[in-house]
């Protein structure tokens, strides 16, 4: 599903984030990405979602060359990949549903089904009794939940987050990594970069540790 | 087709409900338009209000048609005949000897005509023709001077001459002007644009982030920009509104005093159309111009 040939990202300035990666991810794999900050974990997940272009090499996903694709074609790539943020990058002018049906509104979905999807998600993350509310008044982990409730709206087949947990306490954390298990079992392709140990023990799958812009296989 | 009819609904939703949000900006971002707009469409009424009044004033441009000495009957019939076509608004004739008495009349030349033996004064035609335009005079006037029998034809037409160059002076200043605030218009909205864009760039980044194009992101704004206009147009149609409820008592007082009956007309559905729609597409045109710029600059900046 996704594959890295000689990826190499270096930033104006001269920093090198990932030298010359291979990768190959199946559809369906769980996958961790671990190492210290600064290790290249975002700029790995931004390449997959075009958010970044590699300097050089070849980044590609369902068979798309995302290293080069055109600026009208990103969009399209994009409604086919959940992102999870650190940071939530909710939009606090509207509530709970709004934020989550936006995928779908820009999708040109009908609206009434958009709505009716949007509140199956939200239930899902334990949030219908406040899909009224406006985000700022949720939590540091229900925010999380709202900005996992609209990486799945649409139904992506692949879910790539960075650093879902690395803002909560042990509670949360544990719920959003027991969310996400949920997700690989019905088949997603889930790609989490996090320094959070436990959770990776909790639910297995496959890590791969990124240290100085280089990639190593962790042993199970 | 039908993505695109919900994306477009979607977008005048969001857009009226921007506008909504936030009455103040958005009433002050339209008066600011009318204003501006008001300057060259009151302009506009008032020109047309001058044309209007000058075809009603006496002074008409005329045609003197002089005739032969030795004009037969005949002929005098065929150019009488020749004046009652469609053309021709009015057409008096003045036999010689009436002519020698009008000069008689009048006290500067009574000297001069007392001495003369004989009426040097050819029979004449003072004729008005329907058009008054300098082009359509002066091809009426040769046309009638072919005629047999007509001597000569003067054409007085240089009061319709001078009224043509002060109309299209004027006509020329409302363009000159239209263009110029037409510009204004575009930055008016451009400027309230940006505004709205700034405040909106989380949202804009986000969009990006979840797939959104850049024209699903530009949308709103265009809308926003096109309503804007249109408001701006309807505060002009209420400032002029105002000013001519303001001015109709004075003119009509004055056109009284001149004993006519002139007095201020509403424009027509068709200016008020074209003046909507123009606010409208020029506010588009400032919101897009606006949002695709900064546009650039987010996607530079990330």
């Amino acid at each position: 599903m996704i594959s890295f040939n000689q990826v190499t990202k270096r930033y104006p300035g001269g920093h090198e984030a990932l030298s010359g990666i291979n990768l190959t991810i199946d559809a369906g794999e769980l996958v961790f990405l671990i190492g210290h900050s600064g290790a290249g974990k975002s700029t790995l997940l931004k390449l997959i979602a075009a958010i970044e272009r590699p300097t050089s090499g070849v980044v590609s996903v369902s068979g798309q060359n995302v290293s080069r694709l055109s600026h009208r074609a990103i969009p399209y790539l994009r409604r086919n990949i959940g992102l999870v943020f650190q940071d939530h990058k909710l939009l606090f002018d509207r509530n709970v549903i709004e934020n989550v049906v936006l995928p779908l509104d820009i999708a040109g979905l009908d609206r009434r089904e958009a709505l009716k999807r949007a509140r199956a998600v939200i239930d899902k993350v334990g949030l219908l009794k406040r899909e009224k509310a406006n985000p700022i008044s949720l939590s540091g982990g229900e925010q999380q939940r709202l900005c996992i409730a609209r990486a799945l709206v649409s139904r992506p087949a692949l879910l790539l987050a960075d650093e879902p947990t690395g803002n909560l306490d042990a509670g949360y954390a544990a719920d959003i990594m027991a969310m996400f298990r949920d997700f690989h079992q019905v088949g997603t392709t889930l790609v989490i970069a996090t320094h959070d140990d436990r959770a990776i023990t909790a639910l297995g799958g496959r890590t791969l540790r990124l240290d100085h812009g280089k990639i190593q296989e962790v042993a199970a | 087709m039908i993505g695109w009819l919900r994306h477009q609904k979607h977008a005048l939703t969001a857009a009226l409900h921007r506008l909504r949000a936030q009455p103040v900006a958005t009433l002050l971002t339209a008066l600011a338009m009318g204003v501006a707009i008001s300057l060259p469409s009151g302009l506009y009424l008032g020109l047309g209000h001058l044309g209007r009044l000058a075809g009603e004033l006496p002074a008409q441009p005329e045609i003197s048609v002089y005739l032969d000495a030795g004009v037969s009957a005949v002929q005098k019939q065929a150019i009488a005949a020749r004046l009652k076509q469609p053309d021709i608004a009015l057409a008096r004739y003045v036999p010689k000897d009436e002519a020698l008495a009008t000069l008689s009349a009048s006290q500067d030349l009574a000297d001069i005509t007392a001495g003369l033996t004989q009426n040097p004064l050819p029979d004449a035609w003072v004729v008005r023709p329907q058009a008054s335009s300098r082009e359509a005079l002066a091809r009426v006037a040769d046309d009638l001077g072919k005629l047999p029998g007509v001597a000569e034809t003067h054409l007085d037409s240089q009061w319709a001459d001078r009224l043509q160059a002060a109309l299209g002076f004027g006509r020329t200043g409302v363009w000159l002007l239209a263009g110029l605030f037409a510009i204004a218009l575009v930055a008016i909205s451009g400027n309230a644009i940006r505004a709205q864009v700034l405040v909106r760039r989380d949202e804009i980044h986000v969009s990006r982030l979840i797939g959104a194009t850049d024209r699903y992101i530009r949308r709103p704004f265009l809308y926003l920009g096109a309503l804007q206009g249109l408001l701006g147009g309807l505060a002009a149609g209420g400032v002029l509104a105002v000013a001519g409820a303001i001015l109709r008592t004075p003119v009509e007082r004055l056109a009284g005093l001149y004993g006519s009956a002139f007095h201020l007309l509403p424009p027509t559905g068709i200016e008020i159309a074209a003046v909507l729609g123009l606010t409208t597409l020029f506010g588009w045109l400032g919101a897009w111009l606006s949002v695709t710029r900064a546009l650039q600059q987010v996607e530079a900046a990330r």
